[in-house]
């Protein structure tokens, strides 16, 4: 199958077509929604109370995170701290489906977390990414996008355990190495189940 | 969707604050938003919930369209970033998941009477994709937009729009490749 076929059966599936009635539904309800008074609407707080709480929270969640890792392990982090299953299992039950990576790198240990709980429960992968002067290891998921080397890097796995980084100057899968001739370092490995 | 000097004139209404002219808006872009939400989530009942969403964020952030993009992508936009968000999309998702499974995918088992089988058989492929690469292919196939006008719809860059098409296109030649006669 090329790419026309493929387009031509995609294009071939129509999309469920309502009658007027549901069609007249749609600029009512928005209609009606735009008139109900919205106390908890944007207009009715400054713009930067949501980010601003978000962030509050998040920063909170992380330092809970990080101060009970130190605190188990005397106060500091070592390199394998991302290979450890239980601190993984205990992240993700603390986030359930919000956890987008763990991140350890020359700050220490940190959390990137979805607003949402959005993140689909997948299998967790282990990605070590070093440019020459510095390493960033990262627990993540299929689909997530993180920063490193200076890029943003989209992780993408399959279900045979193949895994693929893609930034934006170089393609790399830990089947076919170093695609793009990129200065990094990079290794990934599929952490299985072990951490759901 | 071509703009109008019209269109262009009911934006400027809407972010004015004008209802009647928004909602002239709405019956022009709706079926195209529907769709795309449809083909995001696979339910009739979250696309309906999120085209109406859409819309209420367009209203609430038309002062932040400038017109230096179609008035259409500017809806793309908000409308894949809400189906992306949609909280309660994971919930009806498992139960779509538990009806188009793997085994539904020769589109036999949901007895939609209204939906013919190559639909169910490519919604549940779409359904099957990772979100991210279900809007790049849903952008550039069905709304038929380039990598470059897909990319700043998702907010990422072209090579990133490029590889999640790329990545849907292999998954969807595998489960949408045509089957021998037996399977009919």
């Amino acid at each position: 199958m090329n790419k026309f076929d493929l387009n031509a059966v995609l294009k071939a599936a129509k999309p469920t077509e309502g009658s007027d009635e549901y069609w007249n539904d749609i600029p009512r309800e928005v209609l009606a929604q735009l008139r109900r008074p919205a106390p908890a609407s944007p207009r009715n707080r400054p713009r930067w109370f949501p980010r601003l709480a978000w962030s509050f929270a998040a920063t909170a969640a992380c330092l809970a995170v990080i101060l009970a890792i130190s605190h188990r392990r005397g106060g500091t982090t070592s390199k394998d701290d991302l290979q450890s299953t239980k601190l993984i299992r205990e992240t993700l039950a603390m986030f359930p489906n919000r956890v987008r990576a763990i991140v350890q790198d020359e700050h220490g240990l940190n959390l990137v977390l979805s607003e949402n709980e959005d993140v689909p429960a997948s299998t967790p992968i282990y990605v070590r990414i070093c440019d020459g002067k510095q390493c960033a290891s990262f627990v993540t998921f299929s689909g997530q996008e993180i920063q490193a080397g200076g890029q943003t890097v989209t992780v993408l796995a399959d279900a045979r355990g193949g895994i693929i980084l893609t930034g934006n100057r170089f393609v790399w899968s830990n089947t076919e190495r170093n695609r793009g001739g990129s200065r990094l370092k990079i290794e990934a490995n599929n952490l299985g189940s072990v951490a759901m | 969707m071509v703009e109008t000097d019209e269109e262009n004139a009911r934006v400027s209404q809407s972010q004015n604050g004008d209802h009647a002219a928004f909602e002239s808006l709405i019956r022009t872009h709706q079926r195209m938003i529907h769709s795309l939400t449809f083909r995001m989530t696979g339910s009739l009942a979250d696309a309906k919930d999120l085209t109406q969403e859409t819309f209420v964020r367009a209203f609430r952030q038309m002062d932040t369209y400038r017109g230096d993009s179609k008035f259409s992508s500017w809806l793309c936009r908000i409308a894949v970033n809400a189906s992306l968000n949609w909280r309660a999309r994971e919930n009806r998702r498992t139960e779509i998941h538990q009806l188009w499974s793997d085994e539904n995918l020769d589109g036999t088992a949901f007895a939609e009477p209204s939906v013919d089988k190559l639909t169910l058989r490519v919604q549940a492929a779409l359904d099957r994709l990772p979100a991210k690469q279900r809007a790049a292919i849903i952008l550039t196939v069905y709304e038929e937009m380039s990598l470059g006008d897909a990319a700043r719809v998702m907010n990422c860059t072209t090579a990133t729009a490029g590889w999640r098409v790329f990545s849907a296109r292999a998954k969807l030649k595998q489960w949408l490749k045509p089957r021998g006669p037996n399977h009919e």
